[in-house]
């Protein structure tokens, strides 16, 4: 069994390693626990246990530099946490089971034993990853690669299936879980150590990128999964310089706004952002007002538009305000007044063309039927929706419908045909007001009319 | 010394006036009166200090006599909580003042002021133009004298068109020597902050400003200018920089003790630390024609390294601070070398030092 002493040898030297995060002392670690110690038999068949029952659910056909990454996060997670009696004492109990581990153990071995001379044979000067998030995410990504190549995504599926619930809770699920979650800690303590030293950066509006990557997945979930966006007209969104998109409001959060941005960053081929404007409520509650500044949305007036739009951004306004995200439900997809066309001032003075979005789908996300003026008078809210689910089940109401929504963009109205000083022309600005106002209404009527179901679309 | 230009400090013996002083004297054609009304605690080399109050109705005569071209008025003592002495003295003594500029013809008159008239209010514009309305808390008590400043300033510029006025509204001045309500809310071991908001500041640095009062006085530059580096910071940003660890609270409840224990609990008022309150500089870049030197983040660090210096921490973790200071340093005058055509007065400001 000249293998296995090899093996405990390195098994030994990766335990001990783990726990440091230098990677020349985990070098000259392994050079020193060459010479194999003589371990109980208790600990050694320990190893074999776990080993084997790696192999179970990944089967022993992989790369060898991947064999031996698959051990040394396995001592990383053995390392990490050392006992689980229970499954280990009902592991000892049956004896069919160790049967089976003993069987398997041996097999994966003799694999490992030949990819070790392999990779001796192939870089003697090999040093193992760091154990950090990066090291590990790398032998996760080599360790998938292998396992797709090898028996490819149904196949894997269906093992996934078969899998008994008693399986699915075994020690080395659990290990290499609780591995990851501690890594995952340690990557955001460092990140959150980093930014309480003010070393991060943003732009002059109070944009914040990694805020913005940080909660992205969740939009992403919200577009792609939950509300299944489809987004058409695309092509009317320039790949560079200003442009104003007039969208009609609803569903009583301002969730919209977030999901045309999400889709334009997703699919627009320049990949833009969206500056929202919103309105002056929002910046008297705590943690929106952050949470809006930090994602690169700007208190809506007209000198922020316009400075906006002359830095040649990407606007988004949403003209109806409070009337159009408050709307009740019998009143879905009625556009209220837009506003005083302050945005259409706005649009004239900076010269810029003016996109009509129309959002299908989030008016059913809630279902407001009433406005409790008493309530909104007290909390100090701009409105206060009464709907069958809120306020009775607290923030259990608060979950949004997963209604389908549709998001289409209209063709852009230019602006730049008229002389300066038009934006003081009151007759060009209802006018104009009015023109985008129905072109968003007959957008949503068109979508209206081809939708079969609000939740299917 | 035919063309000698005579230019009137007040506050002399105050920090502002001190340093303006002492850099105008570096400047070959000045001749520089201080006034104040105590003596001050480090003389200047060269400085014509003559102890009078603003409000002594002879200062007429004092102006004429020495046939003053420029006034520098820096007499300001910032208060928190509003009180008749420094109504008397920063509003009272400022309208004396600009009467008797008025009264002797002086050519031009420069106020310092704060961005903080505008007031932090949540429908504000993220840049605040020169012409914005002055909405600041009138309960804080260099708030409501800067205000009321302003407004004497606006006045007296109806009557006296021929009088050059100029008007600078600071950002939030840092600096490790300056005294200022952002340094004070900086210092402090605990800096209170509100839950859930950060708004967006603007730093400038001491020396800037300094430069900036210096500039002002070389040439007509009538109105008002936001004075601060473009760029702004989140408040957070600033705590993070200067190495304290923000203590939020609700803001409700931090309202509510402020209201209880006086102003004095916060330095900064609490407003500043919930909506943003900045400045557009676009008339500071084409008309006033001067760049600030330092960045906001510059500024910071050399306050903390100062701060923690102060405190006599390790010697290495001093000589950190020290390397950071000088790379600062170098980055500063390597910028300032590749402007080239910098304004005159910090471009020869660079030469000097």
């Amino acid at each position: 069994m000249e293998s296995v002493n090899e093996l405990e040898a390195l098994y030994n030297a990766a335990a001990t390693t783990a726990v440091s995060t230098n990677g020349d002392e985990m070098a000259n670690a392994s050079d020193d626990a060459a010479p194999p110690v003589a371990k109980p038999a208790r600990k050694k068949s320990a190893a074999k246990k776990a080993t084997a029952r790696k192999t179970k659910t990944k089967r022993a056909r992989r790369a060898p530099r991947s064999a031996r990454q698959t051990l040394h996060a396995q001592a990383q997670a053995e390392s990490v946490l050392d006992d689980l009696p229970d499954v280990q004492a009902e592991l000892e109990n049956n004896p069919e089971l160790q049967k089976r581990n003993q069987a398997l153990g041996e097999e994966l071995l003799h694999e490992l034993e030949m990819a070790i001379k392999r990779v001796m044979r192939l870089s003697p000067a090999y040093k193992t990853k760091l154990a950090v998030p990066e090291g590990m995410q790398e032998a996760i990504d080599a360790n998938l690669d292998a396992v797709t190549a090898s028996a490819g995504g149904g196949s894997l599926l269906k093992r996934f299936q078969k899998l008994l619930p008693g399986e699915m809770i075994d020690t080395d699920t659990l290990k290499g879980m609780w591995t990851m979650l501690k890594f995952t800690g340690e990557y955001q303590v460092d990140v959150l150590k980093r930014r309480l030293k003010g070393d991060y950066d943003t732009d002059e509006w109070g944009m914040d990128q990694e805020f913005i990557d940080a909660v992205r997945p969740l939009f992403d979930f919200m577009y792609n999964r939950y509300w299944r966006v489809s987004m058409a007209g695309l092509e009317n969104v320039p790949d560079d310089g200003r442009a104003l998109l007039v969208s009609n409001h609803s569903g009583q959060l301002p969730l919209d706004g977030a999901m045309i941005g999400i889709g334009i960053l997703q699919h627009h081929p320049a990949s833009r952002m969206m500056r929202a404007l919103y309105a002056n409520w929002f910046p008297t509650l705590p943690f929106v007002s952050d949470i809006l500044t930090k994602a690169g949305q700007v208190m809506a007036n007209d000198e922020n538009a316009e400075r906006l739009l002359t830095q040649d951004h990407l606007v988004a306004v949403f003209p109806e305000g409070y009337k159009g995200v408050g709307k009740l439900y019998k009143d879905r997809y009625h556009l209220a007044r837009f506003g005083r066309g302050g945005f259409v001032r706005v649009a004239l003075k900076a010269k810029a063309p003016m996109i009509p979005v129309a959002v299908v789908g989030a008016e059913e996300t809630y279902i407001s039927l009433h406005k409790s003026q008493t309530l909104a008078k007290l909390i100090g809210f701009p409105y206060f929706p009464i709907s069958p689910t809120f306020p009775w089940l607290g923030p259990l109401g608060l979950i949004p419908l997963p209604t389908k929504w549709y998001i289409d963009i209209g063709e852009p109205i230019p602006t730049d045909q008229y002389p300066d000083g038009s934006e003081n022309n009151l007759m060009l600005i209802s006018q104009l007001t009015d023109q985008v106002r129905d072109t968003v209404q007959n957008m949503l009527n068109d979508r209206l009319r081809q939708r079969k179901s609000i939740f299917m679309g | 010394m035919a063309n000698e230009r005579i230019i009137l400090v007040t506050g002399a013996a105050g920090y502002w006036g001190n340093r303006v002083a002492t850099r105008l004297l570096d400047q070959d054609d000045a001749h520089v009166i201080g006034i104040d009304d105590t003596t001050p605690q480090h003389t200047v080399d060269g400085l014509d200090f003559i102890q009078a109050d603003l409000r002594n109705p002879l200062l007429v005569e004092l102006l004429q006599e020495e046939q003053v071209e420029t006034v520098i008025h820096l007499k300001f003592r910032e208060t928190l909580t509003p009180s008749e002495s420094s109504f008397e003295q920063n509003v009272m003594g400022t309208a004396k003042l600009l009467g008797a500029c008025g009264e002797a013809g002086v050519a031009r008159v420069i106020l310092k002021s704060s961005q903080m008239v505008y007031g932090a209010r949540p429908d504000n514009p993220m840049f605040m133009r020169e012409d914005h309305p002055f909405n600041g808390n009138k309960k804080y008590g260099y708030v409501r004298d800067w205000i009321e400043i302003e407004k004497y300033a606006d006045s007296f510029h109806e009557q006296h068109p021929e009088t050059v006025m100029t008007v600078l509204r600071f950002g939030n001045i840092v600096g490790p020597k300056a005294d200022t309500p952002m340094t004070r809310f900086l210092r402090e071991e605990e800096a209170i902050t509100l839950l859930g908001f950060d708004p967006m500041i603007q730093i400038i640095h001491e020396d800037d400003v300094v430069s900036a009062l210096v500039h002002a006085a070389a040439d007509d530059y009538p109105g008002a200018f936001n004075v601060a580096p473009e760029k702004g910071m989140p408040l957070w940003k600033a705590l993070g920089l200067a190495t304290k660890l923000p203590i939020p609270i609700l803001h409700p409840f931090a309202y509510w003790s402020v209201s209880l224990g006086g102003p004095r609990l916060a330095p900064l008022p609490l407003d500043y630390l919930r909506f943003p309150c900045m400045g557009d500089m676009q008339r500071m870049r084409d008309v006033l024609q001067f760049t600030p030197q330092y960045t906001p983040e510059e500024t910071v660090r050399e306050f903390s390294a100062q701060q923690r210096v102060r405190k006599l921490l390790g010697k290495k973790s001093r000589e950190t601070f020290e390397q950071d200071r000088l790379r600062d340093t170098i980055q500063r005058r390597k910028r300032l070398r590749e402007r080239g055509g910098g304004p005159k007065r910090a471009r020869r400001a660079a030469q000097a030092e």
